[in-house]
């Protein structure tokens, strides 16, 4: 049936003939759309099993070498041990690097949940400074955590708000030159009417410029190319906390001017939403 | 005196391989199995001391092992869960499960001995 047989239905592929062309067009362009989105869910879920299923060698490779480290097997000599130890830090970075991934692909399919626990945030913030203390002091960084006393307890998921401190901390002492500082801040106010912690991780290190700032929560940017040369990492690290604290219900930004630093913000609500798939 | 008895479930012939090694240096005997079903057969006929527990098995969930020994009252002293990565909703699982602790693989050898010879 077309038009011109009834006067009841009027068919806009008869009255114009460019309308089934468009209509055409659009049909390709939804197709097209649908397919990329399959492939994508595809990618992710492929990111997803060979990082996990890079875990499995990677065990293997660093067990190994630590019963040779503790001497489990006999004796070695220091230099022998010295080696094997950097088998070990070196497998370690790897393993860290290869769970980033393992993370970013499971937000990226939806599948991270919040598992909220009651804790403060000063406990989290007192181990994640002593993990990363080390890493400063080698880099002759100083590290100072500010945090206090009367903070409520937190309820939230603790494992990621642990994860989000480090990739921020991790990044800022990353980015910091010899000498310089890096430091972490906490309070509790209310934000938007809802209460709130609010953490701070600032450095006076290299700084980002205004148009590079939204740019570096974007999953893969280094800022600079030569950056993802001189600092370690996936470049997933502020990719990952931003999806963390969005997980949360809370929001992540930062404030920074080239060559004073830069200043990471983010919040998490009192009470987090609970097992919320994103 | 008899050694004791160290039931490792991994399906990871690289990763048993590794940890049988360090637990048999350490004056263990250890027994190896790679799915829920030799687990369970192999746990049953030679009850162990102490069971070396991976979540993610080709047939199954590996907590399914815990459950099993118990209904043939063959389960170990004391189950250690090994995961992939650190997440609360799988600790939560394991804890309910029975299981004495969660350790996140690769655990440093010398904590996993200090761990297991508490136990």
């Amino acid at each position: 049936m077309n038009a011109t047989e009834s006067a009841a239905s009027y068919d806009p592929r008869a009255a114009d003939p460019r309308a089934a062309e468009l209509e055409a067009e659009l049909n390709e362009a939804r197709r097209e759309l649908a397919e990329m989105h399959s492939r994508d869910a595809l990618k992710t879920q492929f990111l997803s099993n060979i990082s996990h299923d890079l875990r499995t060698p990677l065990t293997a490779i660093i067990t190994h070498a630590e019963i040779l480290r503790d001497g489990i097997l006999g004796p070695i000599p220091d230099r022998q041990r010295d080696s094997v130890s950097g088998i070990i830090a070196g497998g370690r970075q790897l393993l860290d690097m290869v769970s980033e991934i393992l993370t970013y692909a499971k937000s990226s399919a939806n599948r991270l949940r919040v598992v909220p626990t009651e804790f403060k945030l000063r406990d989290v913030i007192k181990e994640v400074v002593s993990i990363n203390e080390s890493l400063a002091a080698r880099r002759a960084v100083t590290f100072t955590a500010e945090v206090s006393d009367t903070l409520p307890v937190l309820r939230a998921d603790r494992e990621k708000v642990t994860h989000i401190l480090n990739n921020l901390i991790g990044n800022a002492i990353d980015f910091t030159r010899r000498g310089g500082n890096v430091w972490v801040k906490t309070w509790h106010a209310e934000d938007g009417g809802q209460p709130v912690h609010f953490v701070e991780v600032g450095d006076d290190g290299i700084g980002i410029a205004s148009e590079h700032q939204e740019l570096v929560f974007d999953e893969f940017a280094q800022v600079d190319s030569s950056a993802s040369r001189q600092h370690h990492g996936t470049g997933l690290g502020l990719t990952i906390a931003r999806r963390l604290v969005e997980l949360h219900g809370g929001r992540i930004w930062l404030e920074s001017e080239v060559g004073t630093g830069a200043r990471f913000f983010f919040t998490i609500p009192d009470g987090a939403p609970s097992s919320t798939h994103r | 005196m008899a050694l004791p008895h160290l039931l490792i479930v991994d399906d990871s012939v690289l990763v048993t391989g590794a940890l049988r090694l360090l637990f048999e240096e350490s004056g263990y005997r250890v027994t190896v199995a790679g799915n829920v079903t030799s687990a369970i057969e192999s746990g049953s006929r030679d009850p162990a001391d102490i069971m070396l527990l991976d979540l993610t098995l080709p047939d199954g969930d590996g907590l399914a092992v815990i459950d099993s020994l118990r209904e043939r009252s063959a389960q170990p002293r004391a189950t250690v869960a090994l995961t992939g990565h650190d997440d609360d909703a799988v600790r939560q699982r394991c804890m309910a499960a029975g299981c004495a602790d969660v350790l996140i693989k690769p655990v440093p050898v010398s904590e996993l001995l200090a761990r297991v010879r508490s136990l």
